[in-house]
């Protein structure tokens, strides 16, 4: 390993899946049962180097010292492949001066004229190296896991070609260092999840899922695209990382440690809220979020792999990983940051409540993903370095439990013959005793039972909020508003002479949404959500695993244990979540490298770093939610059969509301769906009968004039020549007349 | 009779050594010509396509140790600018690419007779088509009418005997007789259009025949109102037969069919590049003529500079050279907008494949001519505004992509050769079909030549690779983003946009003239992809009922496979190609900003005689 630089290891890691794709199209065919190989070998051997990786990483960051807790250094490598595309002096920066508003310092890259250039580069950095490794790693059990599952399915080749081509989409996703470039890839990995969700297209559901998933993904897509046009217009680069101009002048990156240095560097004020806003939009869509969540729970149409890799390596993570890459930005608008976390925090809790009734196994687990990141967002939210911190330790222990839930709920599937309806199962661990094993140990991590990883992660993200909505217990006194120090574009450089003159410096109220009565009430929901977790989790298991041994019939007589090549994967998730978190967590091994991130570098961020503690009342008030919905679904399911009568009836008009997941589907079809269907109705029966027809006609143009045109084509050479001279002869005759004219 | 011109007085130009250097790669290609000729006929050597390939990869080398375009080095007869060593170097790769195709033709035709005999004729074949290489590049590199007919007819003599050694039955020697004669009578016309530029001139270099044109005589308009329309008619007459371009097309349908794939991508590309050679050349003259340039500039970003760049030649520009770009950018114009359309709307009938690639074919010189108009059209703006002053308008410099009309048209050259020699290239190396045949209807019939668009039917399922070529090139071809043949529209519409930028759109202005071109275009764009998108559909969405037999030899499906990467690479990072077609089109185009009192040119200045 001697001999290889960082930045070919870093190109290696997407490359490699992407090699496995490529091969295993073009061999899948001759490869027949084996062509998992070369994807499986890819994403292997990515996940070997990312492993590298992180540890080179770690090496630069340093060892964790709470004594001295110094600002820490950025670390960051940069890798430059090629300049996909250049426009020479694209950026004019905004000349109109005097608007500005007095005593604020602008960004100083404001001084020439630059070029539009996007190179594909790639990044290596704290953030980016945990999440290739849990993108890798994950992605390989799941992968593993995959051989045994979808063994025998007509489409085997392509599964893993489009498996190892998603692996590729979400390592360049999170290596990327541009923001454009990190666009290709969020369409690349919608792509990417639309065709895996749409595997078996032959069904209609899963077709429709997939449609879904895409189209609710691009109202998030298209806030991303608007963010990207709006940080070129203020920023004028759309590089993450500094770059060092011909002329020896650096020209600092949105997220360059430049910028970062720099307290004015960060545009806030109204065009800085809407970025974020937009961004955060884009969030939600991946991230399946209050209200672009709708897409998550289909996407079950998929194999169980997939949606296990949707769930827990790939996908969902990006609008995770983009908002904790852009965390300066954020930074700059406490109310846009706010949002964050009142939109997670509602999506927990939103998620949570939908989950109780929810009598599909996978389907529990997919609301409990909506739920688990909306702790992320809520985490992300508290702009602090351990909100920061605690969201991206939960993104990684969650990766472990929910890839373990979902392949053992895959494993349950297997086995049952394709059922997945709770009511149908009863005493399972009978039959499949390592399966329910491993499902209890991922159960307990989602609950947030002690030892397990959820435990740590949860608490983590607990304290983040507790601290956000009771500051004095906390020790530190209010959070200033870092908005004084940001510098505010005024609005009217890019809008022409000023007519559209708005406020650029005040964000229109949203800033005062930033109150710590608003962070209580997150809390609350946060604690609440912990016990629902709890409560549906057990649930699950309790139906599933325990009480009188029933197995659907369409399993047959056979329901056995799933093969080795399915368990293998589910025993390591199985001991990663029950000992990440602690390891983690105790050595806080995790948190300290991520602050070397250049991102969370930044002033803004750097200055909410407190010293590690463990609030041993915020555990209790943890453990005590989650004792309690374990309780509470003991009470209601263990030992009874799933098919009787259940807790909902304990709920009354709540629990068809719940069933029907807030009628958010119905609002949707309501508002959205059935008036663009009208409208494009309306537009079909114009097409047709208007447009069709004209266009028909005017195609008969060409053909006709086509037609006389061939008529010359006698093939006679004579007349050729004949024509050529007469041309010529009127071309010289055309001429000679227009220079008497 | 009007008197005659004063004598324009120059330094003697002597054919030097220095000018067999500059000349090497050409002269290796003559050399490698007679080799194989002479190893053909007596030493029994059979490879003779090998041969060609290793006489241009010596000319590559070659031409790779030549001075670089920065600089304008005249010669004797001929100059080596930007604009020749990029004519050479697609000379040189598109040799290259076309000799793996020739080579794989041989034996598709060889066999598609009785029992696959192999004729023989190889060697001369391959001879014959290093002397063509060597005679377009000699057009790039000529600086004097002489040595500029003498190339171009080092064009056509070898294509008439390729046309007619290639394929001995009676359809390709009706083609190759088609092709002979009406090519003479486009030599002939082109003579004229010499002649009339040497009464203009008095001279037969290019060089003083620019200067002569742009000089402020009295006499030289009254002479040019008779000589002008006359010379350019038949200059153009001359180029639009290579180009295949209205009035000159009606050959191009019917000698591709008649003849070979192989020769069909000869004659779609080659041909071209000399016309569009001719034409540039030809336009500079109305610039200060092409030997005036002393120093091009050296990158895509100092490109932006011509518009303030020093004007100590503006004296010079008159009365004749500002009719002459005029007349030339009218007459282009118009040319293109039939071409393109008449190209188009004769391919949307075809059902044969190579008549449908031969009217594509003229769409695309329609294409061509466009931008040989933006630069016309951006040299006369230029002469205008000089005329009246005012330096500030110049409008062939201000895109981003920096590239004016006649880089564009190089740019799009470029694209359009790769793309067109991709796809003959896979038909060559897809080469026969069986026909349709089940076990109960008697014997298996003889396969057969591809022809038919509906020969390709589930191509996909039979030969994937090719099957992804072909939909590459023809996607490139119909200008379908991200691929090359899209940004050669695209730079080509943008500099129609850009002539008289600031002008008002009025009726009968240049600006709404090349308007309404760009408008132009993009309709024949869209009338194209409806034929370019029934060949997808043949390959992708239709059933195989018949086998497709790669029979083609492996150097074409070595061509082929050279064109995908090619125009993968461009569509990936097409700034090289930009910054080159940049390059060399400046060279042609902004001569006349450049300073004309430069003396260190090489190796003696030979303007120091402008009046």
């Amino acid at each position: 390993m001697q001999q290889l630089s960082p930045s070919v290891l870093l190109v290696l890691v997407p490359a490699l899946p992407l090699v496995g794709a490529v091969l295993t199209m073009l061999l899948g065919r001759s490869l027949r049962s084996r062509a998992h190989l070369p994807a499986v070998v890819g994403i292997a051997a990515a996940a070997g180097v990312s492993l590298v990786l992180l540890a080179a990483t770690a090496a630069q960051v340093g060892n964790s010292s709470d004594a001295h807790p110094e600002p820490v250094r950025p670390v960051e490598m940069i890798t430059t492949l090629w300049q996909w595309a250049t426009v020479e002096d694209a950026y004019t920066p905004p000349s109109n001066s005097e608007a500005l508003i007095p005593g604020i310092v602008l960004p100083r890259d404001t001084s020439g004229v630059r070029a539009f250039s996007i190179p594909v580069a790639l990044r290596l950095d704290p953030l980016t190296a945990t999440m290739l490794s849990i993108i890798t790693c994950v992605g390989l059990l799941v992968a593993i896991y995959s051989i045994g599952y979808m063994h025998g399915d007509p489409g085997y080749a392509r599964f893993f070609a489009l498996f190892a081509l998603f692996v590729f989409s979400m390592s360049m996703l999170v290596a990327a260092s541009n923001f454009l470039i990190v666009y290709v890839f969020w369409e690349a990995v919608g792509a990417c999840s639309y065709l895996l969700i749409g595997f078996w297209f032959r069904r209609p559901e899963a077709a429709r899922a997939a449609k879904k998933a895409f189209l609710v993904n691009r109202v998030g897509d298209f806030g991303l695209a608007i963010a990207v046009f709006l940080l070129w217009m203020t920023y004028g680069t759309l590089d993450f990382h500094d770059t060092l101009s011909l002329d020896g002048t650096i020209l600092p990156g949105i997220l360059g440690q430049t910028r970062l240095a720099d307290a004015g560097g960060i545009v806030g004020g109204a065009v800085g809220a809407a970025i974020c806003l937009l961004l955060l939009l884009a969030a939600c869509g991946k991230s399946a979020q209050l209200p672009l969540h709708v897409w998550l729970p289909d996407a079950m149409e998929g194999p169980t792999p997939a949606s296990a890799l949707i769930h827990a390596a790939t996908m969902v993570t990006a609008g995770i990983y983009l908002i904790t890459r852009s965390a300066p930005l954020f930074m700059a608008c406490p109310g846009a940051l706010a949002m964050v976390s009142i939109v997670g925090a509602t999506t927990a809790l939103v998620a949570a409540l939908i989950a109780v009734v929810q009598n599909d196994l996978k389907r529990v687990l997919a609301y409990s993903t909506i739920s688990q990141l909306g702790y992320m967002f809520a985490s992300l939210g508290t702009g602090t370095m351990l909100g920061f911190t605690a969201a991206i330790f939960h993104l990684v222990t969650h990766a472990f439990f929910k890839a373990l839930l979902f392949l053992g709920a895959g494993s349950v599937m297997h086995s049952m013959g394709g059922v997945i309806d709770m009511r149908r199962f009863g005493g399972l661990w009978r039959v499949m005793p390592m399966t329910a094993a491993t499902f209890l140990a991922g159960a307990c991590a989602l609950a947030g039972v002690a030892p397990f990883a959820g435990f740590f992660s949860k608490d983590e993200i607990l304290t983040s909020l507790h601290s956000k909505a009771f500051p004095s217990v906390h020790g530190n006194h209010g959070p200033e508003s870092p908005a004084a120090e940001t510098a505010h574009l005024h609005l009217t450089s890019w809008m022409h002479d000023g007519r559209l003159a708005l406020d650029a410096s005040s964000t229109y109220g949203l800033d005062a949404i930033d109150r710590p009565e608003i962070w209580q009430i997150l809390f609350w929901m946060s604690l609440v959500t912990a016990g629902l977790t709890a409560f549906y989790t057990f649930r699950a298991v309790f139906m599933t695993f325990t009480g009188p041994t029933r197995v659907p019939e369409e399993a047959g007589h056979h329901a056995h244990e799933s093969p080795a090549v399915m368990t293998l994967p589910l025993v390591i998730l199985a001991v990663l979540s029950a000992v990440a978190g602690w390891w983690l967590f105790s050595t806080h091994w995790l948190s300290h490298f991520l602050s070397a991130t250049p991102s969370l570098t930044a002033p803004s961020v750097a200055r909410t770093v407190v010293p590690h503690l463990f609030h041993i009342d915020l555990a209790i008030q943890g453990t005590l939610a989650a004792a309690i919905g374990i309780a509470v679904a003991a009470i209601g399911h263990l030992g009874r059969r799933s098919d009787s009568p259940q807790m909902e009836r304990f709920l009354g008009p709540l629990g068809s509301l719940f069933a029907n997941k807030f009628f958010f589907d119905q609002i949707y079809t309501g508002l959205i769906v059935r008036p663009l269907e009208a409208l494009a109705l309306l537009a079909a029966i114009i097409d047709r009968s208007v447009i069709d027809r004209l266009v028909d006609w005017i195609a008969t143009i060409p053909l006709g004039v086509g037609a006389i045109v061939r008529q010359l084509q006698s093939g006679l050479m004579q007349r050729y020549a004949l024509a050529g001279v007469m041309g010529v002869l009127m071309i010289v005759l055309a001429l000679a007349w227009q220079l008497r004219g | 009779m009007p008197p005659m011109p004063p004598m324009i007085t120059m330094p003697l130009m002597t054919t030097s050594l220095e000018t067999f250097a500059l000349l090497s790669p050409e002269i290796t290609l003559v050399a490698a010509a007679i080799l194989v000729f002479v190893a053909g006929a007596f030493a029994g050597f059979r490879s003779g396509w090998l041969g060609a390939v290793l006489g241009i990869a010596a000319a590559m080398a070659l031409a790779g140790g030549q001075p670089d375009g920065g600089a304008t080095l005249i010669s004797g007869t001929i100059t080596i600018d930007g604009f020749s060593i990029y004519i050479r170097w697609m000379v040189l790769v598109l040799g290259g690419l076309l000799a793996l195709v020739q080579a794989g033709d041989v034996f598709a035709s060889a066999s598609s007779r009785s029992g696959g005999s192999w004729r023989g004729s190889t060697c001369e074949e391959a001879g014959t088509f290093l002397l063509l290489l060597a005679g377009l590049s000699l057009t790039g590199v000529a600086n004097d009418m002489v040595l500029l007919f003498v190339g171009l007819e080092l064009v056509s003599i070898p294509t008439y005997i390729l046309l007619a050694l290639k394929r001995t039955d009676a359809h390709g020697q009706e083609a190759a007789l088609k092709y002979f004669f009406l090519s003479l009578v486009a030599s002939a016309l082109f003579l004229y259009a010499l002649v009339c530029l040497y009464g203009i001139g008095g001279s037969t270099s290019l060089a003083v025949i620019g200067q002569r044109l742009c000089s402020t005589d009295e006499q030289l308009m009254g002479m040019a109102t008779v000589l002008l329309p006359v010379a350019l008619g038949m200059a153009m007459a001359g180029a639009a037969f290579r180009l295949a371009a209205v009035p000159m097309h009606f050959y191009a349908p019917d000698v591709y069919e008649g003849t070979s794939p192989g020769n069909a991508a000869l004659l779609a590309t080659l041909p071209k590049v000399a016309g569009i050679v001719v034409l540039l050349r030809l336009l500079a003259l109305g610039l200060g003529g092409q030997a005036i340039s002393m120093a091009a500039p050296p990158s895509l970003g100092s490109a932006s500079l011509a518009g303030s760049a020093p004007l100590a030649g503006s004296a010079s520009l008159g009365e004749a050279a500002l009719t002459y770009l005029t007349l030339f950018w009218q007459l282009s114009a118009v040319l293109a907008a039939l071409t393109m359309t008449v190209g188009n709307v004769m391919a949307l009938l075809q059902t044969n494949l190579r008549r449908l690639l031969a009217c594509s074919s003229i769409a695309h010189a329609g294409y061509l001519l466009l931008g040989v108009a933006v630069a016309a059209a951006s040299g006369a703006a230029c002469v205008d505004t000089l005329g009246n002053g005012s330096i500030q308008t110049a409008s062939d410099t201000s895109w981003t992509l920096g590239l004016g009309g006649a880089s564009a048209t190089l740019f799009y050259l470029s694209t359009y050769v790769l793309a067109t020699v991709g796809i003959f290239a896979a038909l060559t190396y897809l080469g026969h079909r069986w026909p349709e045949w089940s076990s109960g209807s008697g014997p298996r019939p003889l396969r057969q030549e591809i022809t038919s668009v509906e020969d390709l039917d589930g191509l996909s399922g039979t030969n994937p690779v090719a099957a992804c070529g072909i939909a590459i090139f023809v996607l490139s071809l119909a200008g379908i983003p991200p691929l090359p043949g899209f940004w050669g529209k695209l730079s080509l519409a943008i500099a129609a946009m850009e002539v008289d930028w600031n002008a008002r759109i009025a009726w009968g202005s240049r600006r709404a003239a090349f308007v309404s071109l760009a408008v132009i275009l993009v309709l024949n764009a869209a009338i194209a992809a409806a034929y370019y998108l029934r060949i997808i559909a043949a390959i992708y969405f239709r059933s195989a009922k018949r086998g497709v037999q790669a029979d083609g030899g492996i150097s074409a499906g070595v061509a082929m496979l050279v064109c995908m990467a090619l125009v993968l690479m461009a569509t990936l990072s097409p700034r090289g190609l930009f910054a080159s077609a940049s390059q060399a089109g400046s060279v042609v185009s902004r001569n006349i900003l450049s300073d004309s009192v430069g003396s260190d040119s090489f190796p003696a200045s030979p303007h120091t005689v402008a009046p």
